[in-house]
């Protein structure tokens, strides 16, 4: 599999190759999308853990006795983190159902490419990203009063757009070590996100980190869509331009995963774990 | 440029399975295999547990990259075009597994979508692969939930979705019942007689090879033994044609001794006389009998069975 787009062959028409194009890229948001009608713990993921870890999370903020200014900057996090979650599981989901199931040499027979798995599987997440905040953003206004809408609607948007960028290059990853290592990295499906996220100020300002690890924040772009819409609530910007800079990183990031999970599918065709993972 | 007869060329494919991190370990899996597949054959791989047929089926399917050697499918190289292949090939195995939530139209319609099928084409498709395979009672159940026979049927309708010139089979009756497997032979035979496939299977039931089979290679620890029809094969390895008596008194002393008799074998009254060609030596063996007053109640002249000659090369 190549990351380079099919030259459109001859006797092939444009509209007829976009056809096909748009037919594969829905073939894995069908299967995403019926896999999430039919499994109890895709449920779990939309609402269970998003409620409870947005009610949590309200509740500290009522302990603490925290300002309004206050709580919106810890469950702008706490709705980041779902949301991320959410869309980028999605994603590994493209890899993860075949590697469960035994059945991904039958993937990869077909001509299929990176961006079809990945922008896919990607849209379903978008779904149900938008879902988790809509159900947590209820949930912050009705219980603790935070109108997570106050930061103004361009931003919140420009917000969860970068969200689920950053949810596309994490959910890449996760697919290309998942190719490189098999199933001993099935656990980076969940544990990468968090990791991502605490090194961005997912509660609490960068600055309160030690130095060099704000080197590394400055490289994660969730660093600054957080610092964005903390903005919008009052918060002074660490950043010029958050949205700007947080965009070009991913979407910088977004082309260097796709060629990084291109380049684990050539090695495991290679090493024929692509093999070992449908036996 | 005119078409090369042969839908599958490979040349000196070899592949080696590296493991470890602190011991290394080697597997070689395939050493210089060569063959080639006339357009429209049934070819069969046959050969031991571990000689390396499934590796050279998946670096023909593009599923594998070889460490050394060439393939073409319909002549397109299996490591530069592999994407121009994947139009045109499928393969099903015999342990082949799905997404466990997903019922049998979904599977095909998964599947027929990154083959590019939409629309009504690909309903057409999807309804039709249903029929075809007797699936269509089982419509609203999981995949989980199927018998190995429904899973197994599923996989082959799968593996014509987008009307595959060349199919790999891998096992495709591996753990079947015999009517479900003799259906399955049926309906491959009958894509070769109605669509023209190219089919490369692999099996361990010699049956199944002979009757399906234009062509059989031999592979054992990696490299192809020998190669042609199941005939060919059965004279090629020159075990021998078979006598089998049914005499009385039985098992008389000194038919070992005779020229050409390889071998002797007695069940009760029922002698399996294996000599190097039956065409030369009935005549002397019968003369030989009577002399020695023995009543021949039956006689009977058999060619090797294929499994014979698979033991004899995998020997």
């Amino acid at each position: 599999m190549s990351w380079r787009a099919e030259p459109i062959a001859a006797g092939v028409g444009a509209a007829e190759w976009w056809m096909e194009e748009w037919v594969r890229l829905s073939a894995f948001a069908y299967r995403n999308l019926i896999m999430a009608r039919r499994n109890v713990f895709f449920l779990f993921e939309l609402t269970f853990w998003p409620g409870v870890a947005m009610v949590s999370h309200g509740l500290l903020t009522r302990f603490l006795d925290l300002t309004p200014q206050m709580t919106a900057f810890i469950l702008v996090g706490t709705i980041a983190l779902s949301a991320v979650q959410v869309c980028q599981l999605d994603v590994a989901y493209a890899v993860l159902f075949d590697i469960w199931s035994k059945s991904m040499k039958h993937q990869f027979l077909t001509p299929v490419r990176i961006h079809h798995l990945a922008l896919g599987s990607w849209v379903v997440g978008v779904g149900r990203g938008v879902i988790v905040w809509a159900l947590m953003a209820l949930i912050g206004g009705r219980a603790f009063g935070f109108d997570f809408l106050g930061a103004g609607g361009m931003r919140v948007a420009l917000f969860l757009l970068g969200c689920f960028l950053t949810a596309l290059v994490i959910g890449l990853l996760v697919c290309a070590l998942v190719l490189l290592w098999g199933t001993r990295a099935e656990t980076s499906a969940w544990a990468a996100v968090n990791f991502f996220v605490m090194l961005s100020g997912i509660y609490y300002p960068v600055s309160v980190l030690p130095g060099w690890v704000q080197t590394i924040s400055a490289g994660i772009p969730l660093t600054y869509f957080l610092d964005g819409i903390r903005a919008g609530y009052g918060f002074p910007p660490r950043f010029a331009h958050p949205f700007a800079i947080g965009f070009a990183l991913s979407l910088l990031y977004a082309v260097l995963a796709h060629w990084a999970l291109a380049a684990a599918v050539t090695r495991s065709r290679r090493t024929g774990l692509l093999l070992k993972l449908s036996e | 440029m005119p078409a090369s007869p042969f839908a599958v060329e490979a040349h000196d494919l070899a592949k080696t399975f590296r493991s470890g991190w602190l011991r290394r370990r080697e597997t070689p899996a395939l050493r210089g295999a060569s063959l080639q597949v006339e357009r429209g054959a049934i070819f069969g791989l046959l050969g031991p547990n571990g000689a390396g047929k499934t590796t050279l089926l998946s670096i023909l399917a593009t599923l594998l990259l070889p460490d050394r050697g060439s393939a073409t499918i319909l002549g397109h190289d299996v490591v530069r075009e592999a994407f121009a292949i994947r139009r045109r090939l499928n393969m099903a195995s015999g342990n082949a597994s799905f997404v466990w939530s997903l019922r049998p139209a979904e599977v095909l319609a998964f599947y027929g979508r990154l083959y590019g099928l939409h629309g009504r084409t690909l309903r057409a498709r999807v309804a039709e692969l249903l029929d075809r395979f007797e699936l269509t009672p089982h419509l609203k159940t999981e995949y989980n939930e199927l018998s190995t026979g429904l899973k197994q049927r599923l996989a082959l309708a799968k593996a014509l979705l987008n009307r595959p010139e060349v199919l790999f089979l891998d096992e495709p009756t591996l753990g079947l019942d015999p009517d479900v497997s003799i259906r399955i032979r049926a309906q491959i035979a009958e894509l070769r007689r109605r669509e023209g496939t190219t089919i490369i299977l692999t099996t361990h039931y010699m049956r199944e090879a002979d009757e399906l089979c234009d062509r059989i290679a031999f592979i054992k620890g990696g490299r192809i033994l020998a190669e042609g029809s199941p005939d060919e094969l059965k004279r090629q390895i020159r075990i021998g044609d078979v006598v089998a008596l049914r005499l009385d008194p039985a098992a008389p002393a000194g038919l070992a001794d005779l020229a050409g008799v390889l071998q002797v074998q007695a069940r009760g009254d029922r002698i399996d006389c294996t000599v190097d060609s039956a065409e030369k030596r009935l005549s002397e063996i019968l003369r030989w009998l009577v002399e020695q007053n023995v009543v021949i109640r039956d006689c009977q002249v058999r060619e090797p069975e294929l499994e014979e000659v698979f033991v004899e090369l995998a020997r």
